[in-house]
C-alpha cells in the first residue's frame, strides 16, 4: 500500500526538483520506440543493405564472399528468360485477381448486402479459406487437381460431361497458372469479400435511400452510390491483393514449385530456388532486390495514385 | 466478447510457456519481451552419471531417406541395437523424404551442422561437401588393422564415396538404373520378349498402348527419373568417349551423341508413353503408379523393387516383376554391357564423434547387409553380404554391375550440384516440348562451361 | 379479377432475386466447403479404398488414422512448438507495437511523421521478399535453427501494419481523457499503462488474434531458419509430412485435418476479433 501510494505521488517532486515534463517526455519517447526501431533495424534495413554488398558476389554461402563480380548477377537476372517469365506469371496473376477475384468478391459483398438472411453465415463460410493455413490448402488442392480421374474429383467431374478429356491441370503447362490462380482465389476472395461487407456497413442507408426516392433503379444505385463510396475499400483491396501477387510463395511452391518447367514460376519461387535450394547466396541477394524493388515501384505508384498512404492497413 | 479472448489469448500464452518449459527445445522463450535478444539456452544436459566409470554418453545425429519401410524399420532397428550394446550412445534419427532431405541438408551444411552420419550418393555432390570442409576423413578408419575394414567392401563402390584418395562415406548399396517391367502387363499385351533394341522398345511401347496399358509409369516433376532415360540414351549412342570427352570440354554436351539421345527421347515421348500427369508426378507417384499396376515399366534404380511395394495401395506391388537392361540403340558405339547407376551410402560429418564411424562400420556389417540385401533395399556391396540376395532380378542387378565394361554414375550426382540441376531442368524442358534437342543441350553445355573449369 | 394476380407478381418480383441471390451463395458456398469435406472424408479411410471409392463417404470410419497421426507422428511436437513461436510472436507484436502506436497517437514531437513513415515503409516489404537477406542476417547471429529466431522475424515484419492499426483505435480515444489525467499530475506512461490501455483491450485483441493466424500459418520464416525436425512448427511438419507419406493419402489426409483443427476452432471462437483488426487495418488506417 505504500509503495503504491510513493509510486502515486512519485510525479509530483519529480516535476519539484526540476527535471522538466519535456525532458521526461523525450525519454518516454525514445524508450517506446525503442523496441520497434531496434527490431526494424536489425531485420528490415540492415540486411537490405548487406544483401547489396552480398549481390555483388558470386558467393556459395561456405566460408567468405571472396569472388567479387560487380554488377554480374544483376545482369544475369535481367537476361534470365525464366526470371523473366517469373516476373511475367506474377503480374498475369495480378491481373487476373483484378479482373476476375476482386469484382467477384465485391459482387458477393454486395449480393449479401447488409441485412439477407444468413449474411452471418455466408461470411462465415466464405471467410473459412483464409484461416487455414497456405500449406493445408496446397495440400487440399493437390488432390483435387490430380490428372487422374481416380484421384482428382475435378477431372472425376470432368468425365462426366460427354466428349470432355481427363486435363492435366498441375501437370500441364497451359493451365498450371490458371489453377494456381484458382486456388489463390478460393483462399483469399473471402478475405477481400469481408473487407467489402465492412465498408458497405459503414455507407449511411440514408444515402442509399435517398437515391432509391430519386428514382434510381438496383443497377444505377450500386454502380453510381455503393461503389464510388467504397472507393478506399477497394484501394486497400487491390493493394494487398497485388502484394499479395506479386510475393506469393507458399501455395505455388507446394503445389507445383514453379512447375512443369517454369511454367507457373512466381518471383518468389525463383529466388527460393536459387538461393535456398542451390544456395547461391549472392544471386539469390540479387534476385531479392530486384523483387524488392519491383514491390517498392507498385507502391509508390500505388500511393501516387490512391494518394492515400492511410489506406495501406490491413496487412 | 473481448473478455472471452482475453481469457483465449492468456490460456494459450500459459500453456505454450508450460509446453516450452518440459520440453527440451534447444531455445529458450523469453517470458516477458521478444524483444530482449536472449541467447539460446544449452539444452539440458543429461544428469551426470551415478557410475563414474560409464564412457561418457555420446549422441550421433543420423540422417537417411528410407522414408517406408522395410527401410524405415529396419535401420531403426539398427540403431536400436547399437544403443542397447552401446547404452552410452544415443541415436538421433531424423528421416526425410529424397526431396526434402536434398533441401534441408543444403541448409545445415550452410550453418556448419551437418549431421554425424548421413545419405550420400557419392559424386559431385559428395566432393563439393568436401571442398567445403564439410566432412570427415575415414581413411584412417577404413585402413586400420591392415584395412580389415576397407577390404570387406568392392572397391569400385567404395571409391564413389572417395575424393582426391580419401574416403568420406562408405556405400551401403550399389546397383544400376534398368527397367523394372510388370510380366503379366507384358503378356496382356502380347508381348513375349524383352526388347533388345531402342526399335524394339519403341515397338513394345506401341503394342502396351494398343493394348490400352500405360507403357511407363515417370516422375517427371523429380526431374532425375526422366533424365535416366536421356542419360542411358547417351551412354548407348556416344559411349565412355563422348562423356569424358564432354566432362574433361575437349568435347562438348552439344556434340552429336547428346543431341541425338534428345531426338530418341523425343520419339518416345511423342508416342504419350506415360501416365496422365507425369510431367507433375513426384518420384513416389511414379513408383505407386507402377506399384499399383497401371503401368507396365519404370526405369529406376535397385531401390524400385522395394519402394514400389511400399507405394502401392496394398502394399504388396507388383506380382510378377521382371528386370531387362536398357536397350541398344542402332548405330550407337555404347556397348549393352555398359552401365549407369550408383547406389546410396552414408557419409561422416566433420564434427561425428567416433562412435559414429563406429556405428556406421555396425550398419554395413556383413551380417547387417544381408538382412538388409533380404529386405530387398538394395544390393551389398559388401563381402560376405550376397547370401542375403536371393531375388533372381536383384541377382541380375549384381551380375550386371560387377560385369559392367562402364560404370557411370548417375549424370546428375557425378556432376558439380549446380551443374547436375541445369541438367535435370534442360531434360525436363523437352518433356514439356518448350526446347529443342538442340537448345537443351545448349543449356547444358552452358553450364559446363561454369562449372567444369 | 385484376387484384389477385398484381400481388403474385410483386411476390415474383420480390422473391426471385432473392432466390437468385441464395442459389449463387449457396454454389459459392458448396465449393468452399466441398474440397473440406473430401478431406474429411479421405482423413477416414484406408488407403485401399482411397483408390476405390475417393469421394465417397468412407465406409467405415478409421478413426485408426487419427491414433496414429496423434501417437505415432511427431505432431505433439509441432503443435508444442506452433504454440511457442504464435504466443511469442503474438507477445512481442503487441508489446512492440503498442508502445510505439502509443507515441505516434499521443506525443508530439519534432520527425514523428518521418518516423512513422519510415516505420510503415516495412508494410511494402512482406516477408517473402526479404527472406533471403533476413535469413543472410539471421546466420551472421548464428541464430539459425533456433526458435527464437523465428519469433524475433515473426515480430520485425509485424510491427509496420500493426502500429498503423494501434495507432488508429488510440487516436480514437478522446484526448480529454490525457488532458484529464495530465492534470491528475500522471505521467505519459502512467496514462499509456493505467488508462489507454485498459480501454482499448478490444483493439489488442484484433491485433492479437491476427497476429496469432500469421504466425501460426506462416511457412517460409520456420522454413528456411529451422532445421531440426524437434523444433519444426506445424506448417513446416505438415508439409514435411505429405512429401514423406505421399503414397499414404489417407494418412497424410489424417494430418493435414487435424493440424487445420486448431485453426478452425480459433476462429470460432475469435472471429469477431479477426474480423475487427482486418476491416481495421482496411478502412480506420
Amino acid at each position: 500500500m505504500e509503495i503504491a501510494q510513493a509510486g502515486r505521488e512519485a510525479p509530483g517532486p519529480r516535476q519539484r526538483t526540476g527535471i522538466p515534463r519535456r525532458t521526461q517526455d523525450l525519454l518516454t519517447i525514445t524508450i517506446f520506440l525503442a523496441p520497434a526501431f531496434i527490431l526494424f533495424l536489425v531485420f528490415l534495413v540492415y540486411p537490405i543493405f548487406s544483401s547489396l554488398y552480398f549481390s555483388l558476389f558470386n558467393w556459395n554461402g561456405l566460408g567468405p564472399a571472396v569472388d567479387f563480380i560487380g554488377l554480374d548477377n544483376f545482369k544475369q537476372i535481367l537476361t534470365d528468360h525464366v526470371f523473366m517469365k517469373a516476373v511475367g506469371d506474377c503480374f498475369l496473376v495480378v491481373v487476373l485477381s483484378l479482373i476476375v477475384q476482386l469484382p467477384l468478391a465485391l459482387a458477393l459483398a454486395i449480393m449479401v448486402g447488409r441485412d439477407l438472411p444468413g449474411r452471418a453465415f455466408f461470411r462465415a463460410v466464405f471467410f473459412m479459406p483464409y484461416v487455414l493455413s497456405e500449406v493445408i490448402t496446397a495440400i487440399i488442392w493437390l488432390g483435387l487437381f490430380s490428372a487422374d480421374p481416380a484421384r482428382g474429383l475435378i477431372n472425376a467431374l470432368l468425365i462426366i460431361i460427354p466428349g470432355m478429356q481427363p486435363q492435366g491441370f498441375l501437370s500441364d503447362i497451359h493451365q498450371v497458372l490458371l489453377c494456381v490462380f484458382i486456388v489463390l482465389s478460393w483462399k483469399y476472395f473471402g478475405l477481400h469479400m469481408l473487407l467489402y461487407m465492412a465498408g458497405l456497413q459503414n455507407i449511411p442507408k440514408e444515402i442509399e435511400e435517398a437515391a432509391m426516392i430519386d428514382g434510381a433503379n438496383r443497377w444505377q444505385l450500386t454502380t453510381n452510390v455503393t461503389i464510388p463510396l467504397l472507393a478506399s475499400t477497394i484501394r486497400t483491396t487491390i493493394y494487398l491483393s497485388v502484394l499479395g501477387s506479386l510475393t506469393q510463395f507458399t501455395l505455388v511452391w507446394i503445389m507445383t514449385k514453379g512447375g512443369p518447367v517454369n511454367a507457373s514460376e512466381f518471383m518468389a519461387t525463383y529466388m527460393y530456388r536459387f538461393g535456398f535450394v542451390r544456395f547461391m547466396l549472392g544471386y539469390g541477394s540479387a534476385v531479392a532486390l530486384v523483387m524488392l524493388l519491383i514491390c517498392l515501384f507498385f507502391s509508390v505508384v500505388y500511393l501516387r495514385i490512391a494518394r492515400q498512404p492511410d489506406d495501406l492497413g490491413g496487412l | 466478447m473481448s473478455r472471452k479472448i482475453y481469457t483465449i489469448l492468456s490460456l494459450v500464452l500459459v500453456g505454450a510457456f508450460a509446453l516450452a518449459a518440459c520440453g527440451t527445445a534447444a531455445t529458450s522463450v523469453p517470458t516477458q519481451a521478444p524483444a530482449a535478444t536472449q541467447p539460446a539456452a544449452a539444452p539440458t544436459t543429461a544428469p551426470a552419471a551415478t557410475n563414474t566409470a560409464a564412457p561418457k554418453p555420446v549422441t550421433i545425429n543420423w540422417w537417411h531417406i528410407s522414408t517406408a519401410d522395410p527401410g524405415l524399420s529396419f535401420w531403426q532397428g539398427l540403431a536400436n541395437q547399437y544403443m542397447s550394446a552401446h547404452p552410452n550412445v544415443t541415436i538421433n534419427i531424423t528421416v526425410l523424404e529424397n526431396e526434402a532431405f536434398k533441401t534441408k541438408l543444403t541448409t545445415v551444411l550452410q550453418s556448419g551442422n551437418p549431421p554425424d552420419v548421413f545419405q550420400s550418393w557419392g559424386g559431385g555432390d559428395m566432393n563439393s561437401q568436401v571442398e567445403a570442409g564439410m566432412l570427415q576423413d575415414i581413411t584412417p578408419a577404413l585402413d586400420a588393422d591392415n584395412g580389415a575394414w576397407r577390404n570387406t567392401f568392392s572397391p569400385g563402390a567404395l571409391s564413389v564415396y572417395a575424393y582426391q584418395g580419401k574416403n568420406y562415406g562408405v556405400p551401403w548399396d550399389m546397383g544400376m538404373v534398368g527397367f523394372w517391367y510388370n510380366k503379366d502387363l507384358f503378356t496382356q499385351a502380347g508381348i513375349t520378349d524383352t526388347p533388345a533394341t531402342w526399335t524394339d522398345f519403341l515397338a513394345d511401347v506401341k503394342k502396351l498402348k494398343a493394348a490400352g496399358i500405360t507403357p511407363i509409369s515417370l516422375g517427371e516433376g523429380d526431374k532425375w527419373p526422366g533424365m535416366h532415360i536421356w542419360m542411358y540414351l547417351a551412354t548407348r549412342i556416344g559411349g565412355e568417349a563422348a562423356f569424358d570427352a564432354a566432362y574433361t570440354q575437349k568435347g562438348s554436351f552439344t556434340d552429336p551423341p547428346f543431341v541425338t539421345a534428345f531426338q530418341d527421347l523425343q520419339q518416345l515421348i511423342a508416342l504419350q508413353p506415360f501416365q496422365p500427369g507425369y510431367l507433375s508426378a513426384t518420384h513416389d507417384d511414379m513408383e505407386g503408379y507402377f506399384g499399383n499396376g497401371k503401368a507396365a515399366m519404370e526405369l529406376t534404380g535397385q531401390w524400385g523393387p522395394s519402394v514400389e511395394i511400399a507405394d502401392s495401395a496394398d502394399k504388396k506391388g507388383v506380382a510378377n516383376l521382371g528386370f531387362f537392361n536398357f536397350p541398344a540403340v542402332e548405330g550407337g558405339v555404347g556397348k549393352n554391357t555398359d552401365v549407369c547407376g550408383g547406389g546410396n551410402g552414408f557419409a561422416i560429418g566433420k564434427n561425428a564423434p567416433p562412435e559414429a564411424i563406429d556405428f556406421v562400420k555396425f550398419l554395413t556389417s556383413a551380417t547387417n547387409e544381408a538382412q538388409m540385401a533380404k529386405l530387398g533395399m538394395g544390393i551389398p556391396p559388401v563381402v560376405g553380404a550376397e547370401s542375403g540376395l536371393t531375388d533372381p532380378n536383384m541377382l541380375a542387378v549384381k551380375q550386371n554391375v560387377e560385369n559392367a565394361t562402364y560404370f557411370q554414375l548417375y549424370y546428375d550426382q557425378y556432376l558439380p550440384p549446380a551443374m547436375g540441376s541445369a541438367l535435370n531442368d534442360s531434360v525436363q524442358t523437352i518433356f514439356a516440348g518448350t526446347a529443342t534437342p538442340q537448345q537443351a543441350a545448349q543449356a547444358i553445355e552452358d553450364s559446363a562451361k561454369q562449372n567444369l573449369k | 379479377m385484376p387484384a389477385n394476380p398484381r400481388p403474385r407478381n410483386r411476390n415474383l418480383k420480390k422473391y426471385l432475386p432473392r432466390l437468385f441471390q441464395y442459389l449463387i451463395l449457396s454454389l459459392v458456398t458448396l465449393i468452399i466447403i466441398v474440397p473440406i469435406v473430401i478431406l474429411l472424408f479421405d482423413s477416414l479411410k484406408t488407403n485401399g479404398e482411397m483408390f476405390l471409392h475417393p469421394y465417397t463417404p468412407p465406409d467405415i470410419p478409421q478413426w485408426g488414422n487419427y491414433v496414429h497421426i496423434l501417437t505415432k507422428s511427431s505432431f505433439w511436437v509441432l503443435m508444442r512448438n506452433s504454440l511457442v513461436v504464435m504466443a511469442a510472436s503474438t507477445a512481442g507484436v503487441l508489446f512492440v507495437c503498442s508502445l510505439a502506436a502509443f507515441v505516434f497517437a499521443r506525443m508530439r514531437f519534432r520527425g514523428k511523421d518521418l518516423a512513422f513513415n519510415f516505420l510503415t515503409l516495412g508494410l511494402m516489404f512482406p516477408i517473402t521478399v526479404a527472406i533471403m537477406p533476413v535469413y543472410l542476417v539471421i546466420r551472421q547471429m548464428h541464430l539459425t535453427n533456433t526458435l527464437i529466431a523465428v519469433i524475433l522475424v515473426q515480430t520485425a515484419f509485424g510491427i509496420s501494419g500493426n502500429i498503423l492499426i494501434l495507432r488508429g483505435f488510440f487516436l480514437a480515444v478522446p484526448s480529454e481523457l490525457q488532458d484529464a489525467a495530465s492534470i491528475d499530475g500522471c505521467t505519459a506512461f502512467g496514462f499509456f499503462w493505467r488508462v489507454l490501455l485498459p480501454l482499448v483491450r478490444p483493439a489488442l485483441a484484433a491485433v492479437g488474434a491476427l497476429t496469432m493466424i500469421v504466425s501460426w500459418n506462416d511457412l517460409l520464416t520456420p522454413l528456411v531458419i529451422l532445421d531440426s525436425e524437434n523444433l519444426w512448427t506445424l506448417p513446416l511438419g505438415t508439409m514435411q509430412f505429405q512429401g514423406q507419406y505421399s503414397s499414404d493419402l489417407a494418412l497424410v489426409a489424417a494430418f493435414v485435418a487435424i493440424s487445420s483443427v486448431p485453426a478452425i476452432l480459433f476462429y470460432l471462437f475469435a472471429e469477431r476479433q479477426i474480423v475487427t483488426g482486418l476491416t481495421a487495418g482496411a478502412l480506420k488506417g
